[in-house]
């Protein structure tokens, strides 16, 4: 029995030894707690590089969709032969430099949707600080091109912002009263769809001003939880309640009059 | 959430938020007591199941020997439970002395819910008793009934307890959306933190997987008892528990993977980031280790079955098809297994030439993965099939048309599943998710159609011969053992995903982590996790075998005794 036993160790122990060193020979990827990036104004490309890789990879949470060919364009590899992000990057858009293409598709992702793709990227600048935002530009442009971010990008960003501006109550797309300007720099249509652009995770909007008079639009940006449309209840809290102290007045009421005459 | 928010929450902790415990750490304390009180619980949820529908097998079918069994199985949940709460104990002393902060909200939202949940652990502690204890007591007519009844009561109690201890876990991966880090909890109302997004998902999920669980654990210990067995007759009656404890796991695991999808659905519905950081975040490589646990599953399942058939007779005429069974297996598991949705740097796409393998790719969509998996749970459930008949010829007049239409049965579904499939690729991908639908249902309605048929051509059908119990080879025991050992780990690294999804948030977007353990592990410190735990629950499970061994002797009946003897208990399988 004593050998019948020891079989049966041995086989529970080899069964559990197979699992665990299979499991430690795959790709080892621990999800990290976000950190606060601190770069000076003297600092250099391949400290802004190595820095954006870290961010590209964890917090940003940019391979979750980049690099999949399915959500998001690849960046890191070749992307319908028009070669990695550093080398395509200044020919997205003309008379754009491969620096301000990529700010803005961090800062206003839906200026510029790829073709074959959905604008569902989130606005990046509010979700990363300005360092983390540089960084990140950084590495994609080391994949291929040139890297041209200073400090002084990181310095001249860094009032400008969502992210700092929402600290003590700020503005949208540089105080624009543009409702199409602000509902981009919102990242409305991450979620809703208006006059066909957009998502339809959360309420359809080309219609919104048959359902909503403008105060009940108004308590809905500022409130999110007031009402909640039929059918999406399992989404109520979802929509962000910070849009209020994110835009001021003027912008508001631009928005909210834009909505209003969506009949 | 901001810099600036992240700042103020970890201004907000003080220095009593986390205790530290020595050695392993705070984290892995927790870990570890968790996993294991999990681990027992569902052992002591699943196996009530079993020992009930067995009894009433022994009621109502009048075989003596489910009834005889049932009680070898009740009698090892005594000492389970004492282990279920000794374990529980150790988890809140843990949860309330190194996580007191996490642990005091959670007492401010569901303490009414705590108390409950005491007061039935209580109640299902003394219905146990009373069930097993009265079992000779309350042996016949209604009297026999009311012990039975005691038994559905036993299963009622625990599923309640289990509900409740759900909405805790859920509450912290789904908390209602209205609900913030400001958010007061002593406001916040019970039903309305228990009915969280996942909480009934979850439910659903553990009732079948503890099934599947106790089940797999019955099969170790009646495979255990098979090899120490100083008799045939023993032998006998220990390979007839394992392959029911088999059947039990395997006919369970097939509808699992439904209850996971609903489950996956409720995640991705409550928070797109959360299911993308499961399937596509960094936890993607965890589903190649799934695929690679239901893959042995799979086959270990199938290799007992096509085992036993050798000691069926009539079983020959089938055996020329269980390569082709195992081809399929095979080439399903290895489209399962291909990786797709991975996390890769920038070397590594390099090294890969792109974002997917060039050749692979293809295989790693869930067109493919679907259609595999659909494939495997078709030829497990042909595998039991094919047994089932092995040693009877039905002799209904309607016997060859019957195994023509299953023989339609089976080609239909297999023809929905690969046309979805392969249509999938063509498709957009919200289209393509509902593919899967169809595809699931196809395989039911085999699976159910076939089912049917079979009972009805099994009417009177001429025998060509018992099956001869005992007569296996010792390594299809070993494969009930690998069996019970993947089942433990695969509900370990399940438990990972679903607590590691959350991240650094002790409840998700509401209560942040900010101890020295808040980064989530990789796959590869995790694994080392799940395989200590399963090591401490299989050894202690050994123990209370052992204990429950020195209470009583074996409880097995010679075959032909009772009103059935074998020729009837191989219809519990079957």
């Amino acid at each position: 029995m004593w050998v019948t036993n020891l079989k049966i160790v041995g086989v529970v122990l080899g069964t559990l030894a197979v699992y665990t060193l299979i499991a430690n020979e795959i790709p080892q990827v621990q999800s990290e707690v976000p950190q606060t990036l601190t770069l000076g104004s003297n600092v250099t490309p391949e400290q802004l590089v190595a820095a954006g890789e870290k961010v590209f990879n964890g917090i940003g949470g940019c391979t979750t969709c980049h690099g999949l060919g399915t959500r998001a364009p690849n960046l890191l590899s070749d992307e319908k032969g028009t070669g990695p992000i550093g080398v395509r990057c200044g020919k997205r858009e003309p008379g754009k430099s491969c620096k301000d293409y990529l700010f803005e598709s961090l800062d206003n992702p839906t200026a510029y949707v790829v073709p074959g793709y959905q604008p569902i990227m989130p606005v990046m600048t509010k979700q990363l600080s300005p360092e983390q935002v540089w960084a990140v530009i950084a590495f994609l442009e080391s994949q291929g091109g040139t890297v041209d971010v200073t400090g002084d990008d990181i310095a001249k960003s860094k009032p400008a912002t969502p992210g700092g501006s929402s600290a003590g109550g700020g503005s949208f797309a540089g105080s624009s009263t543009d409702p199409k300007a602000i509902i981009q720099a919102a990242g409305c249509l991450a979620c809703h769809k208006l006059d066909g652009q957009g998502q339809v995770i959360a309420p359809d909007l080309t219609h919104v001003g048959s359902r909503r008079t403008a105060e009940s639009i108004r308590r809905k940006i500022l409130d999110p939880t007031s009402s909640i449309a039929k059918g999406y209840e399992k989404l109520a809290g979802i929509m962000p309640k910070t849009f209020g102290t994110m835009m001021n007045a003027a912008q508001l009421e631009a928005l909210v009059q834009y909505l209003a005459a969506h009949k | 959430m901001s810099d600036v928010a992240l700042l103020l929450q970890a201004a907000a902790d003080t220095s009593h938020a986390y205790g530290e415990f020595p050695v392993i750490g705070a984290r892995a304390f927790v870990w570890i007591t968790a996993e294991v009180h999990l681990m027992f619980a569902a052992f002591v949820l699943g196996v009530p199941m079993f020992a009930v529908v067995t009894e009433a097998i022994g009621i109502f079918g009048g075989d003596e020997r489910y009834d005889r069994l049932s009680k070898e199985f009740t009698r090892l949940l005594l000492v389970a439970y004492s282990a279920t709460a000794i374990w529980g104990a150790m988890l809140v002393f843990g949860l309330s002395t190194l996580y007191p902060r996490f642990w005091a909200y959670l007492t401010a939202i569901f303490a009414p819910s705590m108390w409950v949940y005491a007061a039935l652990f209580f109640i299902e502690s003394f219905t146990l008793y009373l069930y097993y204890y009265g079992w000779d007591r309350w042996k016949k007519g209604r009297a026999k009934v009311g012990h039975w009844t005691l038994g559905i009561l036993l299963n009622v109690w625990g599923t309640v307890v289990m509900f409740i201890a759900n909405s805790w876990l859920t509450y912290m991966m789904s908390p209602p959306r209205d609900i913030t880090p400001t958010t007061d909890p002593t406001t916040i109302k019970l039903w309305h933190a228990i009915a969280n997004a996942t909480w009934m998902p979850i439910n659903v999920h553990r009732v079948i997987a503890n099934v599947v669980f106790g089940g797999a654990i019955v099969g170790a210990y009646a495979s255990y008892r098979f090899l120490a067995a100083r008799t045939d007759e023993e032998r006998a009656h220990y390979d007839w528990m394992g392959y029911v404890g088999n059947f039990i796991a395997m006919s369970a695991l097939i509808v699992l993977p439904f209850a996971g999808y609903w489950l996956g659905r409720e995640i991705y519905q409550y928070d797109q980031s959360m299911g993308i950081t499961m399937m596509g975040g960094f936890m993607s490589w965890l589903w190649v280790i799934q695929a690679f646990l239901i893959a042995v599953l799979f086959l270990t399942g199938n290799y007992y079955l096509w085992i036993g058939m050798g000691r069926i007779p009539g079983a020959e005429r089938f055996r020329p098809y269980t390569k082709w069974l195992l081809v399929v297996l095979v080439l399903g598991a290895i489209v399962w297994g291909t990786p797709h949705t991975m996390i890769a740097d920038s070397k590594e796409l390099a090294a890969m030439g792109g974002s997917h393998h060039p050749l692979l790719g293809a295989l790693g969509v869930m067109s493919a993965k679907n259609t595999a998996v659909n494939l495997m749970i078709l030829t497990t459930f042909l595998s039991f099939l094919l047994y089932r008949r092995a040693n009877t010829r039905p002799v209904v007049p309607w016997a060859r048309t019957g195994t023509i239409i299953q023989a339609g049965m089976f080609a239909i579904a297999a023809g929905i599943v690969l046309f979805y499939g392969i249509r999938g690729y063509f498709v957009e991908a919200i289209v393509r998710i509902g593919f899967s639908v169809y595809q699931v249902l196809a395989v039911l309605a085999c699976i159910v159609g076939v089912t049917v048929i079979d009972i009805l051509m099994a009417r009177g059908a001429q025998s060509l011969g018992a099956i001869r119990w005992g007569k296996m080879p010792p390594r299809s025991q070993y494969a009930l053992f690998i069996l019970a050992v993947t089942f433990t780990w695969l509900m370990g690294l399940m438990g990972f995903a679903r607590s590691g999804i959350r991240q650094y948030w002790h409840v998700w977007q509401v209560m942040q982590d900010t101890s020295k353990y808040a980064a989530t592990p990789a796959l590869g410190y995790a694994s080392k996790m799940i395989s200590l735990c399963v090591l401490i629950f299989l050894c202690l499970v050994a123990f209370v075998f052992w204990i429950g061994g020195l209470a009583e002797k074996s409880t097995f009946v010679a075959p032909g005794a009772g009103d059935g003897g074998v020729g009837k208990a191989r219809d519990v399988g079957h």
